[in-house]
This record gives structure tokens, C-alpha cells and sequence, in this order.
């Protein structure tokens, strides 16, 4: 039987005082920081706010064409997040990102939800949208650190590569290493915490589920597929972008094309 | 009609300015030791780099003792006509990991690594002192330079297309090596491109191959 202490404004204002206690330290100390601390602390009020409206609008219409918007939104903006913090970019690499998102969220996505845990109606918000908002979120990072490993790679150590095409190296083979060291660097994060889960610190989904009153040990056995789900997702989306990258950069008959990399000047 | 050891064109390149370097340029040879020369910046490495099929070449035909390479067959082209880069590249690792990794490549076919040749080049080269446990980064700029000269003549290619290989060689071992190279080709069945920065050698070379913006011309 599930049981929670239902949330009031009130609660949550008194969690704020918590936030002004640290700007008052910063202000204290001078340290600066509590204008930065707040405009963060309102801006996220406000997200978290309209994230929640949209949602209790989502779940009470209890029709597909909602919730599968909601998942295209957050489909865009994580696509665009994963490019973000790389350094160099390519035409092309926003494109590539969003289908690398598509192919590891949707694919590990759809079983998790349609056969893992059956869902009824298929596009039930309930369960649709955080399982794939935390693979989203965790896929993210493991494309980003594959993407960013990968260019750094071919573009600083372009002379071996090269090296290696000039002695009749295929594509795969060129670009075997970057790959492999692109994919561990994107899937490090994700094993670490997988392996760390429970002892260094409770998961995230977990601890809102037993905060949320549920059983402890349904609570770890959603939290066992999230782990599984999201490393599956991150191996698969790390992978993929590592293979349309390396094609991006070196052509089918083993060509460099670094001519094809911009440095980003600037967040876009 | 005439058929040489190795055709391969029409060369076009520009420098970064826009000024065509050379157009339409045929390379015919036989198999012999070439000696590619010209002023700094007419597209000598260039050249070499679209033979070897490493820069874009999109109308060239590249066609060696007969049999033609379209692009879909580069690697395997680039395991016969091989480049050693100007800057002499190292991979990270050993000594010896850099002279074997090419003969774990799918296009090596049954050339197997000669550890016995090795050594013995290593010390013909003046590289005696190297262990072949060193790692290859650490390694000097004249060293590299040796290091990719034995990596290739162990490799056997058909071609070898040897951009500045006596680059930072004092002049005894800068004589060995170009004599090194020499053999290659005075074995029979193998051609040599070089391009060197002074006509020092160009008595004991085959032909004399000239570009420039006009084209090639070339002579014994």
C-alpha cells in the first residue's frame, strides 16, 4: 500500500528558505555567488513548474498525441544538448545526434516499456515519459563524451591515422582505436554509477519511488531496469554516433576529411 | 602501345590561395628510381599525396604493372604504392609495434614481418642503439625519419613514394639511406618517387622529374 506526504506550497516555500540561507552565506563571505544562486533557484522554479502543468495536462487527456509530443520536445532539446559542449563540429552533426537519440532511446525505450514492463495503453505518460526522459538524460551524456572523444581524437592524430591509410588501412581499420577509446569514454560514467548504485548512493528514480511510498523492493527492481536500460541505451547511442562520426571524417576509401570540421566559437 | 610500371593521372591541385599549382599532370614511369624536384610550393608533396591516393583526385586513373585501381580500391592501390609522409609519423607505442603494424592489415596478403631484416636495417640506418621496446615517440626527428624508412622497405612495395626521407640525417647516414633506397629499386620490379630538397643525388638517379606550374617534364 503506497502512502506519501502530500506536498503544500507551503512545504515547498520552506524549502526555498534553504536556498536563501545560502545566498545569505555567500553575501556573508562575499563570495558573489547569490545572484547567480537565485536567478538558477527561480529559473528552475519556473521549468520545473511548467514541466509539472504540461505533464498534469498530459496525463488527465489521456490520449497518445500528447504524450508523443512531449517525447519529440525532449527528443529535440536532449539531440541538441549532446552537440552542445563539443568543440569542433560538422554540417550535419545535430542531424546525426537526433538519429543517434532516436535509434538507442526508442529501441531500448520501446522494449523496456512495451515488453519489460507491458504497459497499458502503450503510450501510458505515467511510465512513458520519465523512463524515457532518464534515457534521454543518460544517453545524452554518453553520445556527448563519445562525440567529443572521437573528433579530438581524429582531428589531433590525424598524422597516425594517416599513417595507417597509407599502408592500405581500410575505414574500419583507421579508425578502430578512436572508436573503441570514443565508446569507453562515453560508457565510463554510466558503468561507474552501475557499479557504484546502492552502496555510494541511492539511484535517483529509486529514491523518489520509496519517497513516493513504494515498496523498497519494487522500488530496486524498477531501479535494476533503469540501470539496464539506460547503459544499453548509452552503449547503443555511443556506438552509433562513433560510427556515423568516423564516416563523416573518412571516406569510404580512406580519405581524411578534417576539412569538414568547424571550431565552435561559441555556444549555439 | 607503350605500357609503363605505373600510369596514374590527370593531377590537378591549387594552393590555398587559389593559384593552380599544376594541371592535368600524367605520371608514366618505369621501374626505376625517380627524382621529383621543383621550387618550394609548386605541389611536390601534394603530387605525391594524390598518387598515393590521399589527397582528392577526383578524374585520376591509377593503373600499376597493368592492373587499374578505381577509388573504390584505394587501400589496396596504397598498399602497393606507398607514401612515406614528410613529417614521418610515429604511432604511440613501441619501436616494433610501428615497423609490424602494417603486416596485420587485410591488405598485407601473405607479406609476413621480417624481425631478422629489421635489425639488420636498424643497424645499416644507424639505429643499432634503438631498442626495439622504445617508444617510438620518443624517438628524434632524424630517427623517425630512419624508422619510416625501414618500415617501408620492409613493407616491399611496388612504389615507394618518399616525401623528403633524408630530412634532419647528417651526410654519412643521409648517403646510406639514399642508398638504401637505391637498392630498392636496383633489385628490378620496383619504383622509387623521391622528392629531395637539393640535386645532391641527382647523378645517381634514373630520371629527373621537373614540376612546375607548366607541368612535368622529365629526363635521365
Amino acid at each position: 500500500m503506497s502512502s506519501f506526504v502530500y506536498l503544500t506550497p507551503f512545504d515547498i516555500l520552506t524549502a526555498t528558505l534553504l536556498i536563501c540561507m545560502a545566498a545569505a552565506i555567500s553575501i556573508g563571505l562575499r563570495l558573489g555567488l547569490e545572484r547567480r544562486l537565485l536567478l538558477s533557484a527561480a529559473r528552475c522554479t519556473i521549468q520545473l513548474g511548467m514541466v509539472g502543468l504540461i505533464l498534469d495536462w498530459v496525463f488527465n487527456i489521456h490520449h497518445p498525441a500528447p504524450v508523443v509530443a512531449w517525447l519529440v520536445v525532449m527528443l529535440l532539446f536532449a539531440s541538441r544538448e549532446a552537440v552542445a559542449r563539443s568543440k569542433w563540429r560538422y554540417a550535419g552533426i545535430r542531424f546525426d545526434a537526433l538519429l543517434t537519440m532516436i535509434f538507442s532511446a526508442f529501441v531500448v525505450g520501446g522494449v523496456i516499456t512495451q515488453m519489460v514492463i507491458g504497459i497499458e495503453p502503450w503510450y501510458n505518460p505515467q511510465y512513458v515519459i520519465p523512463i524515457l526522459g532518464m534515457i534521454f538524460g543518460n544517453s545524452l551524456n554518453g553520445i556527448s563524451l563519445c562525440l567529443d572523444r572521437l573528433i579530438e581524437h581524429i582531428r589531433s592524430r590525424s598524422d597516425e591515422i594517416e599513417l595507417l591509410i597509407a599502408y592500405g588501412a581500410t575505414r574500419p581499420e583507421a579508425v578502430a582505436e578512436p572508436l573503441q577509446t570514443a565508446v569507453k569514454t562515453g560508457m565510463i560514467p554510466i558503468i561507474n554509477n552501475m557499479a557504484m548504485a546502492g552502496v555510494v548512493s541511492l539511484p535517483g528514480m529509486m529514491t523518489g519511488q520509496i519517497l513516493a511510498g513504494s515498496p523498497p523492493m519494487q522500488a530496486v527492481g524498477y531501479q535494476m531496469i533503469v540501470m539496464f536500460m539506460i547503459t544499453a541505451a548509452c552503449a547503443l547511442g555511443a556506438m552509433a554516433i562513433a560510427t556515423m562520426v568516423s564516416r563523416r571524417l573518412v571516406s569510404p576509401n580512406g580519405m581524411l576529411k578534417l576539412d569538414k570540421l568547424i571550431l565552435k566559437t561559441s555556444r549555439s | 602501345m607503350n605500357q609503363y610500371f605505373l600510369e596514374c593521372g590527370p593531377f590537378t591541385a591549387s594552393a590555398p590561395d587559389g593559384r593552380i599549382l599544376y594541371r592535368d599532370v600524367e605520371v608514366s614511369i618505369g621501374p626505376c628510381f625517380v627524382l621529383l624536384y621543383g621550387a618550394s610550393g609548386c605541389g611536390k608533396t601534394t603530387l605525391l599525396r594524390q598518387i598515393a591516393g590521399l589527397a582528392p583526385s577526383d578524374k585520376a586513373r591509377r593503373v600499376i604493372k597493368g592492373q587499374e585501381y578505381g577509388a573504390d580500391r584505394l587501400p589496396e592501390w596504397r598498399s602497393r604504392v606507398t607514401l612515406m609522409a614528410q613529417d614521418a609519423p610515429v604511432l604511440r607505442g613501441s619501436v616494433e609495434e610501428n615497423l609490424v603494424f602494417p603486416f596485420g592489415l587485410k591488405n598485407a596478403g601473405k607479406r609476413i614481418f621480417d624481425r631478422a631484416k629489421a635489425s639488420k636495417l636498424m643497424e645499416q640506418t644507424g639505429l643499432g642503439h634503438v631498442s626495439m621496446d622504445q617508444r617510438a615517440k620518443s624517438l628524434s626527428g632524424g630517427e623517425r625519419h630512419r624508422l619510416n624508412m625501414i618500415r617501408a622497405l620492409l613493407w616491399d612495395p611496388d612504389v615507394l613514394l618518399a616525401d623528403e626521407p633524408l630530412t634532419g640525417l647528417d651526410v654519412p647516414t643521409a648517403e646510406k639511406c639514399f642508398s638504401l633506397l637505391r637498392d630498392f629499386t636496383a633489385r628490378g620490379g620496383k619504383a622509387v618517387i623521391c622528392v629531395l630538397h637539393d640535386l645532391e643525388y641527382r647523378n645517381q638517379v634514373d630520371v629527373l622529374m621537373h614540376i612546375s606550374d607548366s607541368g612535368i617534364q622529365s629526363g635521365p
